[in-house]
């Protein structure tokens, strides 16, 4: 004879038995108490299985040397080690019809359908086809051996049948008690239960110290027992139809026959998953909770691993009687079987973070790379102050391919921009550029980019690497809209872009063979060719410094860095990472739009009012701005300075106690030898001097680094 | 992780082309001194991927954008590559008619799949993606 190990001990089993099985025959419970189904339905066999918390023993056949433990007493067992958490392999499959469940209706059901020439899946557990959740789709989730199925069906048959009934009374976590399909489950596998008490709704309290002894019915009376089987009907085992209530299934057989609820529960334990007691649900329900989900979702009866599998019958008699109508059962939520960390997340991904053509270059540099905007990109090369001091004092390159890039084109692509950008884009000369922020219909601020102008029907957006991504619909929905003639492609992974900043940028960029004559001035733009790479060079600047940005095909993105990055060293060139970077710009006093700003920023709250031109006819968002500029406005973003250390971003900014806002950005400068700061104050009237940290920060005019603007002119 | 031979990216050198869907219908699409190693590809009504060939023209559409085109890389994939790719990582259903245009998330990465007559099918992705595509399908770090 065969042996597993249960809590340490050997105990034998019979070929056949599943691990629930060779407890009750060694004279155990399976778990620690509570009536067994056999059937997979409750969860009062679930036990840690070969290190893997949660198993349904009465699913799992025997194996030689098989490790079982009970979970502990009164809490949950660990998720278990990385080596219970393997990869799980998915398949995708698809089927014209699913049909879960391969009883007798579910047979007929699949028969039925093969007959109107449809391609029919069969799926049942006993075949080692476990269905375990259902999702709008449909996708019908399988687990099997071989890992997880995600089936795609068109539709779906439930043919699972009736679940027995289990009672809730005093008593009912006890062993040795047994649904009646259990107890011939047992008696069929040579196990004997010895002196059987079968009871049905008279059954009163089950008595006993851990095992049941004795039954009160009803009528006062005690029967003496071995064990006891409750047989109080059955209940559709109909939760993955309850699981996606858009998917369109057709339930069959027992699982979608009315089964009569079981008589309103008195006292015991309802919810065995969550612990929850007619006692909890009557607290509930007296504190006002008086409907089913209410009832659920404050006491937790029902959200526990079987769903509403086991309660929902008891739950919907308490609410019946209490409310005197019977509620329909509430939704179930995936999973409906107890699945391991690894099955849940099989086949699902986190975002995709895109890598930038300079990627190599920079791990070759040493950088530390971040994950920022989608992208991976360099937060500091080892040291952020030295790169900050690159860019203020000689010159430095930035990787700023993430930027969102767009070429539009058309015969109506200046009435289109018109109607886009609340600034003046019809007198922007070929060659020229425009700062822009973009509106939403409400006037909030959503990105914010570059204009530039390449033709007389041909243009350049850019936006930030944030706003790249919804860029191009933003553009393609309004001009549809519009129904004007424009064409749009977006350049954003196709091209890369080099910030070249500095004082000495100038100079790098004529020692890779761009005549001073040749560089675009301030807010200009040209096609040049930089150390013989074809380029289109912007000339703008994020960081307060004279910048070019330098976009070219990725293709030749690494040539052009090492090239600049060679040229550059006898200027002290280095490149900069997204922290010098932010600090910077910091002290520029530029917003960096989604942390800066919040959902609802208008262009009055972060002082850019400049960017929208209400002369204008007709932009995204004028009306809304119109109207909104009559009103009060508490809201309003401040720059500050105070003594060091800054304080984190995030922090509360307070007002004689009060708080008022909070830091959106925060930056020791170098230059100045104090923190430079952004953050709201969103209470009349602002105060210009406020509490930060519980130290003193002042209002301070913005920029605070060049206001003048004349260094990036130079 | 597949169980067929592992997906190998290469950069793709082309012609990006944006222009009034008739023109792009009409447009003379120049070949590859090469042969076999040019191909178009209509990615949606006004959206062609012109691979390996020299600078189009299109003559309907004085608006049109031409440009070139380094953004994507490509992997030519078997019959049995691309029913592997579809089982483990694929959640939509591949057209059945060929050839074809198929777009959406491969192993949770945007991508376009070219599927053609002979049951082999050109995988395309953003070369700023490839690593990510590449390691998920084939297991491995790229």
């Amino acid at each position: 004879m065969s042996r597993v190990v249960y809590d340490g001990t050997p105990i034998e089993y019979e070929p056949g038995d599943t691990l629930a099985i060779a407890a009750v025959r060694a004279g155990q419970h399976p778990a620690r108490g509570g009536t067994l189904c056999l059937e997979g339905d409750c969860g009062h066999c679930v036990a840690i299985v070969d290190g893997t918390p949660w198993v349904r023993t009465c699913q799992t056949p025997c194996t030689p040397g098989t490790v079982v433990t009970r979970h502990p007493n009164g809490s949950h067992p660990s998720p278990g080690g990385p080596e219970h958490h393997a990869q799980v392999t998915v398949r995708h499959r698809v089927a014209d019809h699913v049909v879960i469940g391969n009883g007798r209706s579910g047979s007929a059901a699949a028969a039925a359908a093969r007959a109107e020439g449809a391609d029919v899946l069969v799926l049942d557990a006993n075949d080692g086809n476990e269905v375990v959740a259902v999702f709008d789709g449909p996708t019908v989730i399988v687990r099997t051996a071989d890992g997880i199925d995600h089936l795609h069906a068109h539709h779906i048959t439930l043919a699972t049948g009736a679940a027995e009934v289990q009672p809730v009374c005093p008593g009912n976590l006890l062993s040795g008690i047994y649904t009646p399909r259990a107890a011939t489950r047992l008696r069929a596998a040579g196990i004997d239960l010895g002196n059987v008490v079968t009871v049905g709704h008279e059954l009163v309290t089950l008595l006993g110290d851990g095992r049941v002894s004795s039954v009160e019915l009803a009528d006062g009376s005690v029967l003496p027992c071995d064990s006891v089987v409750v047989d109080l009907g059955s209940a559709p085992r109909d939760v993955l139809a309850r699981m996606a209530p858009e998917v369109p299934v057709t339930i069959v057989g027992a699982a979608g026959e009315a089964h009569p609820l079981p008589p309103p529960p008195k006292e015991g334990f309802l919810c065995t998953c969550g612990k929850v007691t007619v006692e909890d649900l009557d607290g509930v329900w007296n504190k006002g909770f008086q409907e089913l989900e209410l009832v659920k979702r404050s006491s937790l009866c029902g959200v526990g691993t079987c769903q509403g599998g086991m309660c929902m019958p008891h739950l919907r008699s308490f609410v019946a009687d209490r409310s005197g109508a019977v509620p329909e059962p509430f939704r179930a939520r995936p999973a409906a079987r107890q699945v391991s960390l690894a099955e849940a997340a099989a086949g699902f991904h986190i975002d995709t973070f895109r890598r930038t053509p300079l990627h190599a270059a920079h791990e070759r540099l040493g950088a530390n790379l971040s994950k920022f905007g989608g992208w991976s990109r360099p937060w500091n090369y080892g040291d952020p102050i030295e790169e900050y001091w690159a860019v203020r004092e000689a010159v430095s390159l930035g990787d700023v391919s993430t930027l969102g890039k767009m070429i539009v084109s058309g015969p109506d692509v200046v009435e289109a921009l018109e109607r886009l950008y609340p600034n003046h884009v019809h007198d922007i000369k070929v060659g020229r550029s425009r700062y822009v922020i973009n509106l939403s219909e409400r006037g909030h601020v959503l990105d914010d980019g570059m204009i530039c102008r390449e033709g007389d029907d041909r243009f350049l957006l850019s936006f930030t690497s944030g706003g790249a991504s919804v860029a191009e619909m933003w553009v393609r929905d309004w001009v549809e809209t519009w129904g004007l003639k424009v064409h749009v492609l977006d350049r954003t992974v196709s091209h890369g872009a080099i910030n070249v900043t500095g004082p000495l940028a100038g100079e790098l960029l004529r020692r890779a063979g761009v005549a001073a004559d040749d560089h675009p001035k301030f807010l200009q733009h040209r096609h040049l060719d930089v150390a013989g790479i074809p380029c289109h060079v912007m000339r703008l600047s994020f960081t307060g410094e004279a910048s070019f940005e330098l976009h070219h095909q990725i293709d030749r993105s690494a040539e052009l860095w090492d090239t600049l990055m060679d040229l550059g060293r006898p200027l002290g060139v280095k490149p900069h990472g997204l922290q010098a970077l932010f600090g910077l710009r910091l002290e520029k006093g530029h917003v960096i739009v989604g942390q800066d700003t919040e959902l609802d920023s208008s262009p009055r709250r972060i002082n850019m009012d400049w960017a929208v031109k209400l002369d204008k006819p007709q932009f995204l968002g004028r009306d809304a701005l119109i109207r909104t500029a009559k009103l009060p406005d508490e809201r309003r973003l401040f720059g500050f300075t105070m003594a060091g250390p800054a304080p984190l971003e995030g922090s509360v900014i307070r007002v004689n106690g009060d708080v008022v806002g909070h830091v959106t950005s925060s930056w020791n400068s170098p230059l100045f030898g104090h923190a430079v700061l952004l953050g709201w104050q969103k209470r009349m009237p602002h105060a210009n001097v406020v509490e930060i940290d519980g130290r003193e920060a002042r209002v301070s005019p913005v920029p605070f680094y060049d206001p003048e603007g004349a260094r990036a002119r130079m | 992780m597949l169980a067929c031979d592992p997906i190998r990216f290469a950069a793709l050198v082309g012609w990006r082309i944006i222009a009034d869907p008739a023109a792009l219908d009409a447009a003379p699409w120049p070949v590859s001194t090469e042969p076999g190693t040019s191909r178009v590809v209509r990615i949606s009504p006004d959206d062609v991927f012109l691979i390996g060939a020299t600078e189009p023209s299109i003559p309907g559409d004085a608006h049109a954008i031409v440009t070139p085109e380094h953004g994507f890389s490509g992997a030519t994939i078997s019959a049995t590559q691309l029913a592997d790719i579809g089982l483990h990582h694929i959640e939509w259903a591949v057209p059945a008619t060929r050839p074809a245009l198929a777009q959406g998330q491969i192993a949770g990465v945007p991508a376009k799949l070219v599927l053609d007559a002979d049951g082999t099918a050109l995988l395309l992705v953003a070369c700023a993606a490839q690593h990510e595509l590449e390691e998920r399908l084939n297991g491995v770090q790229a």
